[in-house]
């Protein structure tokens, strides 16, 4: 991986034509604020109370002549907490070839990104989910091949065949890591000023879906409509046996040049309820007390680690929550001729009333450097879905140079 | 001598028909297909402007892109449009968004609308309003009224040159209730690719003074062979 970043550095250090090449050059720092709540009983995953992040990171695209183009995105990470680390991460390194307008193949890590929903994409499970809570970080790419075909103006199909990770990397502390192929196909279509378009996925490690997706404009607003079907839950219990319905709904409303809001909802149909929240809680409580027991039997322990360990990863299991009903709402306000942009972002859990917000600003007072903070403060009773994780504030900084 | 000549033919000459002068001075600035790069600047009182570089493709009256090629921070944006849809892609987020075609292009005074409207006479009735000198032209008064309410102004009035080259020169936008948002002037008059035509728009804010954003073509390129396939969203994400 490091010799790999290393060329790309090389690469994008060698000269090239005008306008064939764009570069950017980031420094992130990331504090965490973190908690010892239910999913970190005792403090299991070893957090020091004021966790950092600092980052360097890359972005390089290169065309090569008409139809070749090389994309690589990638950061080294220095965790400053309690277990000091240096990581080294492509996060996407592919090739692109197109062939005219007809055909584009891509092959490499890489975003596939596709789907109408701001916060949630029901019929993307091909790509490591985004962090519905802050949507504002860079995703990881999955590895993959895409084939896109255009065989008119009013039609397009897409077939991927990708490897990825289950679970997003933007957390100061390992969390366990299983993986998935996924083979899919997105026909796409444009009737009447609509997008339509219909998902098929499925493969190792992951359930089949039927996916439908819309979106159009209504005057000044944009409206979208995603949703998918499919058999057996991604979190546990599996319930085999039953269909389940993902489904984000949501506008986009512009006023003149300084103002957008944005608002979503989301129904996760496999998300926990009251009773089986109440079920859950009740066996993280049960498992981490025998835990923090100092006299409880070794295999007792070795149990309750093994069904603790089980419970506490279940909101993290697919990246979409463990409630069933969500919100998000955006506002976004340019000043000063652009150079000015603050936003604020609110996610809530419906089914407990807790809330993320993420307030944040944007300064570019050049054509070629921006500098960015945010925060994200997670509120709401106590042992509701977001002040369950272990973390209670954050505050991330970007400074971006483009070349 | 030859001047009143003119001017005496001109004043026996019958008024054209609005709907086909609206036609022809609309195809003056950007022909039936073309492929062309501006500068766009956005001014605002006691504030550097904010210049902007893009590349654009269009192909007849319903289809329209346009890719940010600078500033460095902004390139790769890129708008899409195909008849009444718009679509923006948004190169730090991956994402295609469907936007408003009333919504401001690019942070300035030019709508969706304004951009990508490739056929004014397409969305509006066009009635001859008279003749009048405006910005030292002898024009032709257009007064454009929206066929629905998809479009960005109920009512426009367009001032097209009577000197035969059909040039625009000045349009002003309005609302329903009859205030004028803001008006169009169509300057810099000079050869640009295959002809002369008018090389910069400039759109005057009339609610807010001082705001003002110019578009001004480097180049334009009347004859290119363009794809539909060009004009989807596959090709957004795809980029140039």
């Amino acid at each position: 991986m490091r010799r790999g970043i290393l060329l790309v550095v090389l690469l994008a250090l060698l000269p090239a034509p005008a306008g064939a090449r764009e570069l950017e050059l980031g420094l992130e720092n990331f504090y965490y604020g973190t908690a010892t709540t239910l999913l970190n009983a005792g403090n299991v995953l070893g957090l020091s109370p004021h966790e950092d992040l600092l980052r360097g990171t890359l972005r390089w695209r290169e065309g090569l002549g008409d139809s070749v183009r090389l994309v690589a995105s990638a950061y080294v990470q220095r965790r400053l907490g309690a277990h000091a680390e240096t990581e080294w991460k492509a996060r996407q390194a592919y090739a692109q070839w197109s062939g005219g307008e007809l055909v584009t193949v891509r092959a490499g890590r890489q975003r596939i990104a596709w789907g109408s929903g701001f916060a949630w994409n029901p019929t993307n499970r091909v790509e490591t989910p985004k962090n519905p809570l802050n949507t504002s970080l860079e995703q990881e790419g999955a590895l993959a091949v895409r084939l896109d075909m255009v065989p008119s103006a009013w039609a397009g199909v897409t077939l991927v065949a990708a490897r990825s990770d289950v679970r997003g990397q933007d957390l100061p502390f390992s969390a366990p890591q299983p993986r998935r192929r996924t083979g899919a196909v997105r026909a796409r279509f444009l009737v009447r000023d609509t997008d339509l378009a219909v998902v098929v996925s499925g493969g190792k490690g992951q359930r089949s879906l039927v996916g439908l997706d819309l979106a159009r404009t209504l005057g000044a607003v944009a409206v979208h409509a995603e949703g998918a079907v499919y058999r057996g839950a991604e979190m546990e219990p599996a319930r085999d046996d039953d269909h389940f319905l993902r489904l984000a709904t949501g506008l986009l409303w512009t006023r003149g040049e300084h103002l957008t809001l944005t608002a979503e909802y989301f129904f996760n149909g496999e998300g926990y309820g009251d009773a089986q929240r109440e079920e859950w809680l009740r066996l993280l409580r049960g498992s981490s007390a025998v835990l923090a027991d100092p006299l409880a039997p070794p295999e007792a322990r070795a149990a309750a680690a093994r069904l603790y360990a089980a419970t506490a990863d279940v909101p993290f299991t697919g990246g979409l929550g463990l409630g069933r009903h969500y919100v998000q709402g955006a506002w976004s306000s340019r000043f000063s001729a652009g150079r000015w942009t603050t936003n604020l972002r609110a996610v809530c859990a419906l089914g407990d009333g807790s809330l993320a917000l993420t307030p944040g600003v944007e300064w570019a007072p050049r054509g070629d450097l921006t500098l960015t903070v945010d925060a994200i403060t997670l509120l709401g009773p106590e042992e509701s879905e977001f002040r369950l994780a272990p973390l209670r504030s954050a505050l991330q900084a970007r400074l971006k140079v483009h070349f | 001598m030859s001047s009143l000549l003119l001017a005496a033919l001109l004043a026996a000459a019958p008024p054209p028909d609005p709907t086909a002068l609206l036609q022809r001075a609309e195809k003056t600035v950007l022909g039936e297909n073309a492929v062309y790069t501006l500068r766009m600047e956005v001014q605002r009182p006691n504030k550097p402007p904010r210049v902007v570089e893009m590349k654009g493709w269009k192909k007849g009256d319903d289809k329209g892109l346009l890719r940010y090629t600078g500033p460095p921070k902004e390139r790769g944006t890129a708008y899409l449009r195909v008849a009444a849809s718009t679509w923006l892609w948004l190169p730090s987020a991956e994402k295609v968004v469907r936007v408003g075609a009333k919504q401001n292009f690019g942070g300035g005074d030019f709508s969706n609308g304004d951009i990508f409207r490739l056929s004014l006479s397409r969305d509006y009735l066009a009635t001859l309003g008279g003749a009048e000198t405006v910005e030292g032209q002898e024009c032709w008064r257009l007064e454009l009224k929206a066929r629905d309410r998809s479009v960005a102004y109920d009512r426009v009035l367009f001032w097209v040159r009577q000197d035969g080259t059909d040039f625009p020169v000045r349009a002003e936008y309005y609302t329903i209730s009859g205030r004028k948002l803001k008006w169009l002037t169509f300057t810099d008059v000079g050869r640009l690719g295959a002809r002369a035509r008018p090389r910069a728009l400039v759109m005057e804010n009339a609610l807010e003074s001082g705001q003002r954003t110019e578009l001004h073509f480097l180049s334009i390129d009347d004859a290119p062979r363009l794809e539909d396939r060009l004009f989807t969203t596959s090709a957004l994400e795809r980029g140039e």
